[in-house]
């Protein structure tokens, strides 16, 4: 009996089974007391383990992804995977790898990407086109993008990078050239998705001018509401709609009065709501503050931006306020005035809710931390929540200086014990490079088990700041 | 805080420990000591058949061993503390390896504070070193004992014979019934079915068989679902097998019959193994390709440590495979080697038609990891599958073996990736398990590796590409 007659004849009464379909007569056992069932089965059997696995008829062509970064080095690799997918580990260490794989130009190890994978998703713009289409694979082909990450851009090339560098880059366009980067901006308009659109209109915030309204007058019949709402609220700032409804609601909740024996000065207080309580305060200053900027509220008030700041001196909210529009507004220049007057706009700014900085470069966000941190000097806070939040908003390392308070102010010893493991993790990751050895040496001074992580982060971003191009 | 004799007292969780541990201070246990960092480690070549890994932290007494031991601190732990309180073994530096980093990476907190309950509980007598300088009571050779006791063996042994005959009996009944019903029926009732009989085989001594049967249902569920009826035929067949060939030990090859014994369940212990002069032994350089962990019904972890021949040694078997198996209560999900590690050892073999399970018999050095390529012989893919033919036509019920292959490509059908030989035309499909993991190998042209065959699936173990090593995670 051969192979195709044991396929023929013989399984199919073994599946079907041999009380309802007889094996076929030709089988004859070689046991005389046996039925020969076992045997034909036992052969069977080893007959399909001598058939050879099918060739599928054709395969996948993978697409060729140019990734032009640097593969991390082999020595920083098995310690990468193994921080990232250590247990409880915070998500600051993955932040500052992340940062810092982009700005050095590197990228995880093609091999590594299913190991960590959940990092990969999590920051695939910022880690090359492979790590994007790693990420987007299961995406329908219709929503993944070009995988093309050009180490310059220029108008010829700038549409198919990633989107946050896009959004970077057009960014510093506008400030070269308000209305050339528009001009750019609206030549790629009809094909951007949503949320891009939604991203890279954010960018006309910096020089916003009545050049801009034009284009913005069109935006107002957008497909996308968000686009909608953004582009109405720009043309709001520019006067282009009349009185700004937003602007109408923040006048509505500030008393003006003078004050002064010699020289009046214009005093401004800003009125809560009766029905807005203390707690609420905060978060309520920032939705009703967040679409007018300084120059309006200060024009209003038939006042400078800087003396806008100083009638407000005396009351808390309305400095908030301006810190929260100073941020907004990109005024790093008032926002220190403001701050000179609120020297706890940190944890004024924590309470609002603030969870975006906009469009800030990472020099700006670095000057704004700078800006709110400095009032506090050796005082600086140990509240947890406070730290990470400045992390999260800024998504970049620490300023020197803020670093070198940290470190001089011996904020470790002063940690509670319990939440050290979680403060190590955030401050390593915020420590820029010039102060990680004295980092290192403060963590020296506590139990192995607890810097474990800190110290392996450190050895890897001091590992790929060699291992990068400039290294 | 550095290790003492009274610390290791204090952290001994009893007597028979420290006495345990007395027994491995001898530095000839142990092919490896080093330190670094505030950390000591060592090999230590105990009753398993991988060696067992030992870290000790010497600031806070952590520790960590890879031995299946449930006493914490296990015997060869306290061991490798003695030998460095009392300075009696030279331990040299060295850089901190992988796997010392791994258990490093992993490990919060400090161990050595004893639990409070525990001190709070009836208190114990304290372990002492002192008490394990006794010298054990020499052990009396009684000739009459020793007869009764061979005696008592060769019946126990008769009898075992017997029952796994009346097991194998039963057996035949059941797969009748089977067949009877049809395989289709089969899969659909596979996990009570399998469950009863494997019960049954258990209490006749056939632990091969009864545990081959347990698993079988786990086995076809992996499979996609039209191509488990046929499956069942395939691996019922083979017991079936194994069954007769039992039954015909006497008329078989010697090293078949061998086979058939084993699969059966008549298990050769370490000492046995090594006592017989026949046995084959391969003294060479290994590296270790791929470490494979599944938990068994029986609640054991059984850990294959997969070794790949460097050195030179003609007509030798190329590979190896140490089995330890586990109890999974004790968390351990690996062996004692990591991919990568290069082991320069003895290595003894079980008499087999096809040898490939092992014990390690002498470590001439302990593992290091390397990043030298691995050492593959020149074959595609196809000429190693016809060697696979080859293999099962002289054990039919062959399991897993490693398959290397050069110049071949990782590709993809929808989500199913292959191992395919454009030269001949011929694919493996790659374990579905590694749809993800092995799915960058897919863009990086031809590669160079060794993988496992089970039969119905290629779990692909290490491979040599463009850019770089590869290996199963």
């Amino acid at each position: 009996m051969n192979r195709t007659m044991l396929h023929a004849k013989v399984l199919p009464s073994l599946l079907a089974g041999t009380s309802r379909h007889a094996l076929p007569e030709l089988v004859r056992p070689a046991n005389p007391n046996s039925d020969g069932v076992l045997e034909v089965l036992s052969l069977m059997g080893q007959a399909l383990r001598f058939e050879r696995p099918t060739t599928p008829d054709s395969f996948i062509v993978e697409p060729e992804i140019k990734d032009e970064r640097k593969i991390l080095a082999g020595s920083l690799r098995r310690p990468l995977v193994r921080l990232l997918t250590a247990k409880n580990v915070t998500e600051h260490p993955g932040h500052a790898l992340a940062r810092t794989l982009e700005r050095l130009r590197l990228r995880p190890h093609p091999f590594d990407l299913p190991l960590i994978d959940a990092f990969v998703r999590s920051n695939a713009e910022r880690l090359g086109p492979t790590a994007q289409h790693w990420a987007d694979r299961q995406k329908p082909e219709a929503e993944t993008q070009s995988y093309f990450d050009p180490e310059l851009l220029d108008e010829s090339n700038w549409a198919q990078a990633t989107l946050s560098r896009r959004v970077t880059y057009l960014e510093q366009r506008r400030r070269d050239g308000a209305d050339a980067a528009r001009t750019l901006l609206e030549s790629t308009w009809g094909q951007e998705s949503a949320e891009a659109r939604f991203r890279l209109l954010q960018t006309l915030q910096t020089a916003l001018s009545t050049t801009d309204q034009p284009f913005l007058s069109v935006l107002e019949k957008d497909r996308a509401p968000r686009v909608r709402a953004l582009a109405a609220r720009f043309l709001a700032r520019l006067g282009a709609a009349g009185e700004s409804p937003a602007l109408h609601a923040c006048l509505e909740r500030i008393k003006q009065s003078k004050s002064g024996l010699n020289r009046k000065r214009t005093a401004l207080q800003l009125e809560l709501p009766a029905n807005v309580k203390d707690q609420a305060a905060s978060r309520w200053i920032l939705q009703t503050f967040t679409d007018v900027s300084l120059r309006e509220l200060a024009s209003a008030f038939h006042l400078k931006e800087e003396e806008l700041i100083e009638s407000a001196s005396n009351d808390e909210p309305f400095l908030l306020a301006l810190a929260l529009i100073a941020t907004s507004d990109l005024r790093l220049d008032l926002l220190e005035l403001v701050v000179a007057h609120l020297p706890s706009a940190w944890e004024k700014m924590v309470e609002s809710g603030l969870d975006t900085l906009g469009t800030m470069g990472e020099l700006e966000r670095q000057r704004w931390q700078e800006i709110i941190v400095h009032p506090y000097r050796k005082d600086l806070p140990t509240i947890y929540h406070l730290w990470q939040w400045l992390h999260r908003i800024t998504d970049a390392q620490a300023p020197v200086a803020v670093m070198s308070t940290v470190l001089h102010a011996k904020l470790l010893k002063k940690i509670p014990e319990h939440e050290c493991v979680v403060w190590f993790e955030l401050l390593t990751a915020i420590c820029p490079p010039a102060r990680r050895h004295e980092l290192r040496q403060q963590l020296a001074d506590f139990d192995q088990s607890i810097t474990a992580t800190p110290l392996a982060l450190l050895d890897i971003l001091d590992g790929m700041e060699i291992d990068g191009p400039h290294g | 805080m550095s290790l003492t004799l009274e610390r290791i007292e204090a952290l001994a969780p009893d007597q028979a420990s420290l006495a345990s541990a007395r027994k491995l201070l001898k530095p000839c246990s142990w092919p490896t000591l080093a330190q670094a960092e505030g950390l000591v480690w060592g090999e230590c070549q105990g009753s398993g058949a991988t060696p067992y890994r030992v870290v000790v932290n010497e600031a806070d007494a952590g520790y960590k061993c890879t031995c299946p031991s449930r006493k914490f601190p296990c015997k060869h732990s306290l061991a490798l503390m003695w030998m460095r309180a009392d300075k009696s073994s030279a331990f040299v530096s060295a850089p901190v390896p992988e796997w010392v980093k791994d258990w490093l990476s992993r490990r919060r907190g400090s161990s050595s504070a004893p639990a409070k309950n525990e001190e709070d509980a009836q208190p114990k007598p304290r372990p002492s070193i002192r008490l394990t300088e006794i010298p054990e009571a020499a052990a009396t050779a009684d000739p009459k004992s020793e007869q009764r006791a061979a005696a008592a063996r060769e019946r126990n042994r008769v009898e075992r014979e017997e029952a796994v005959l009346a097991g194998l009996d039963e057996f035949d009944t059941w797969l009748s019934d089977q067949a009877q019903h049809g395989m289709a029926n089969f899969v659909a009732q596979a996990a009570q079915a399998c469950r009863t009989i494997a019960q049954r085989l258990v209490d006749t001594k056939a632990q091969g068989l009864a545990g081959r049967l347990d698993s079988l249902p786990t086995r076809l569920f992996t499979l996609p679902g039209p191509v488990r009826p046929s499956a069942a035929i395939r691996e019922l067949g083979q017991v079936y097998l194994i069954s007769q060939a039992y039954r015909r030990a006497s008329e078989l090859p010697e090293l078949l019959a061998a086979d058939a014994r084993l699969a059966v369940g008549w298990s050769i212990t370490r000492e046995a193994l090594l006592s017989d002069s026949e046995a084959l032994r391969v003294n060479a350089k290994w590296r270790v390709v791929a470490v494979m962990s599944e938990a068994q019904p029986d609640r054991l972890r059984r850990v294959e440590t997969w070794m790949w021949r460097q050195s030179d040694s003609d007509g030798m078997p190329p590979c190896a495979v140490l089995i330890d198996f586990v109890p999974i209560s004790t968390g351990a999900a690996t062996g004692g080697y990591l991919v990568g590690d290069q082991i320069d050892a003895e290595v003894t073999f079980y008499r087999s038609s096809i040898p490939l399970r092992a014990q390690i018999t002498t470590l001439n050095k302990g593992a290091e990891q390397s990043s030298e390529q691995l050492a593959l012989p020149t074959r595609s893919l196809s000429a190693s599958y016809t060697d696979y033919e080859g293999a099962l036509a002289q054990l039919p019920w062959l399991g897993t073996i490693p398959l290397t292959f050069r110049s071949a490509n990782v590709r993809r059908n929808g989500e199913q990736l292959y191992i395919h030989d454009d030269e001949s035309g011929f694919s493996l499909p790659l374990h579905t398990s590694q749809a993800t993991h092995a799915l960058p190998l897919a863009s990086v042209g031809p590669i160079d590796g060794i993988g496992l065959w089970n039969g119905y699936e290629f779990t692909l173990a290490w491979a040599e590409t463009q850019l770089g090593r590869w290996v199963r995670s």
